[in-house]
């Protein structure tokens, strides 16, 4: 079953704006990760032609996605890796699950993963008796809080070091402190014994190799190296879109990744993984499980917002998007938050429930102009939103109204007769230029915003006296 | 097997809706670039004749360890690197690579110490790793790290420092020159890490913690 939201969204935008602490931390952190962004672009040489060589690199890949995928899956067979498909997030659930039943596992330590978010696998393998620990700081907490992560790179921005401070105290039974040294020193204690404790390993992949049927990962904390290298068996959760042809390639999506999400050069650890460890090799898993999941992708790369399965989850379009910027992750409902998640959450659970998001959206483009792989957001919104209004999801109000304007728009005489009524009930409505409130249905409208007041005299009245 | 036939079901029918979709949806055409310079045109690209290109990466490579936090030392002669190492040591219990993938006989330095066939917990217990390298990127500051025989990943994972040996012939200007130079033994390793930097998070209030869950120190030593 793919989750519906808990509220419509504008109750959800609502707590999120009433939310003083949230404001004042998403504040924080997309002013420093959007100045962070532009300094790291700086220190690029030719950054334009590396972000167009990322671009051609996953959009490639996209469209010949069927054809990439068997290439992947046969160089990650003759690797010595395993591979599954999955059709729904039910699909890849019972498969992880079944894997550490067949392979007698009963811990599993995780690195960060959208992908498990995406079809709540800590639920379906707590239920097939197997313990699945976050490792990723931030989701680590997000567990013992039992919350959900708001931001794709830094899961716990909506909480203070305070907030930390007392979920370890009440979770973890451990002396307050609001100290983050000493908090992260904690979760590094608790999360070592986890480490070496586990015989399942699973993480995402930042992106597939093709060519290589290589895996690759970057982490800066280290955990995703903890997760592929000391437990045993190692599983990948990965959308079936995140592939890229060659390891050339691999070089420039690199390179603008950890720049368009932290503004680092390079993340900490880029962790290329070919399959489970060779004969003679010091360490490393004994077996590497690939789950690829589908979950409504195929049907986002049969419409018109398939450029959105280029996307390499940066977290940058959220940063610099006016909406993001004000509700936060959470607001958005599901597992991806911001310009993209409107994008891909309608398209991956379906958009009867999620009608709504495409409408989050300003289109003022920063997303498109932040984006590394340049894509366009504001053109795949508008997108939806036509979806939205042809399959009649749009409020009955709105509907009933754009039916109005087209029969009005359609007869001049009518058009221009009411376009003078209107014009001159509004002049009445205005103080300074400004109308600030309307009745009835227009209500809405000017709950957030003023209406300039109408000129004196309508275009088509302007555009005849100057041509008379 | 019941289990197989529903996976390969799956896959023929996840292939079989991306063919169509693949002729239905739209991505904007794209024509394949290469960047100016392989991106990279403010690092010379390594000249195997000369001296001066081998400094031009040294200094490089070292500029971006200090940015950072990365302790690095130069040493002329062999002898001046195992004496590093010991003072870094000290006293400290140490995992390290086998003797024969490390450089300078600095393995012979630490003959009893903890390798690829101790026990885990001896290896957790270290506070000390000590490895070599597969390359070293001038351009971020990277060290290559190609799994294999005689080079436990986990020796650059588990002690809370990391001392990394480094020599010159080893020193790449880019990414992109060692994955073009060295793709075939990277694709027939089980695992090929890049390590830029100490372990480090920033997810509480972006106050950036070291060592979090990798080593919070990291030292290179480059030898002649």
């Amino acid at each position: 079953m793919n989750p519906v939201p808990s509220a419509d969204f504008a109750t959800r935008a609502g707590q999120a704006i009433g939310d003083t602490r949230l404001q004042t931390a998403l504040g924080r952190v997309t002013a420093v990760f959007g100045s962070r962004r532009t300094a790291a672009f700086a220190s690029l040489p030719d950054a334009d032609g590396v972000r167009d060589a990322a671009r051609a690199a996953r959009l490639t890949a996209v469209t010949h996605l069927a054809e990439y995928l068997e290439r992947f899956e046969s160089a990650l067979t003759a690797n010595g890796a395993r591979v599954y498909w999955a059709e729904t997030t039910a699909d890849a659930n019972a498969i992880v699950a079944d894997i550490a039943t067949r392979r007698g596992c009963t811990r599993a330590v995780k690195s960060k993963s959208m992908v498990s978010e995406e079809t709540h696998l800590n639920a379906a393998l707590e239920a097939a008796g197997v313990t699945p620990i976050e490792t990723d700081l931030g989701e680590y907490i997000v567990q013992l809080a039992d919350d959900r992560p708001s931001h794709i790179i830094a899961p716990i921005i909506h909480l203070t070091r305070q907030d930390v401070g007392r979920v370890m105290e009440q979770r973890l039974r451990v002396p307050y402190t609001d100290d983050t040294q000493q908090l992260a020193a904690t979760a590094r204690v608790r999360l070592r014994g986890e480490f070496l404790r586990a015989d399942m390993g699973i993480s995402g992949a930042n992106f597939g190799v093709a060519d290589t049927g290589t895996i690759v990962l970057v982490t800066n904390e280290g955990n995703g190296r903890m997760v592929t290298t000391m437990p045993r068996v190692h599983v990948v959760l990965m959308g079936i879109e995140k592939l890229i042809g060659t390891l050339d390639e691999l070089d420039a999506c690199l390179k603008v990744l950890a720049r368009s999400g932290t503004g680092q050069q390079l993340t900490v650890y880029t962790t290329m993984i070919n399959g489970p460890r060779r004969a003679g090799d010091a360490d490393g898993p004994e077996e590497l499980h690939v789950v690829l999941l589908d979950n409504g992708r195929s049907r986002i790369r049969g419409g018109d917002t398939a450029e959105i399965l280029g996307c390499i989850r940066c977290g940058a379009c959220l940063n610099v998007c006016p909406v993001y910027r004000n509700i936060g992750g959470h607001a958005y409902g599901d597992t991806y938050p911001g310009p993209v998640g409107a994008v891909v959450t309608p398209g991956l659970r379906g958009l009867e429930p999620w009608r709504e998001l495409p409408h989050a959206s300003s289109l003022c483009g920063a997303c498109r102009d932040v984006c590394p792989v340049r894509l366009d957001i504001p053109r795949m919104l508008l997108a939806l939103r036509r979806d939205v209004a042809d399959a009649g999801l749009q409020p009955r109000s709105l509907a009933a109204a754009m039916k109005l304007f087209a029969w009005t728009a359609s007869r001049p005489r009518v058009y221009r007769g009411v376009s003078r009524l209107a014009r001159a009930w509004l002049r009445t409505r205005a103080r300074n230029g400004w109308i600030r409130a309307l009745p009835g249905a227009a209500a809405g409208w000017t709950q957030s915003r003023d209406l300039p007041m109408p000129a004196a005299r309508t275009f088509q009245e302007q555009w005849k006296a100057r041509r008379s | 097997m019941e289990g197989t036939a529903i996976v390969s079901d799956a896959r023929s029918r996840i292939l079989a809706r991306l063919r169509a979709a693949q002729r239905t949806g739209y991505v904007p055409a794209v024509q394949a670039v290469r960047p100016a310079g392989d991106g990279a045109s403010n690092v010379r690209t390594t000249d195997a004749s000369g001296s001066t290109a081998t400094r031009h990466l040294l200094a490089r490579f070292l500029d971006e360890l200090t940015a950072l936090g990365v302790e690095h030392h130069v040493e002329p002669d062999a002898e001046a690197v195992r004496a590093r190492v010991r003072t870094i040591v000290g006293g400290d219990a140490v995992f390290r690579w086998h003797p024969a993938s490390l450089p300078y006989g600095v393995g012979e330095l630490f003959a009893a110490a903890t390798d690829e066939s101790s026990p885990r917990e001896a290896q957790a217990a270290a506070a000390c790793g000590i490895t070599g390298c597969d390359a070293a990127i001038a351009e971020t500051g990277s060290l290559a790290l190609i799994s294999g025989r005689g080079k436990p990943r986990a020796a650059s994972l588990l002690p809370p420092t990391h001392v990394a040996l480094v020599t010159p012939d080893q020193l790449r200007a880019t990414m992109g020159e060692f994955f073009r130079e060295r793709a075939a033994e990277i694709a027939a390793a089980a695992n090929c890490t890049f390590v830029t930097g100490p372990s480090r998070t920033a997810d509480i209030e972006l106050t950036l913690t070291l060592g979090v869950h990798g080593p919070g120190r990291v030292v290179v030593i480059v030898g002649p």
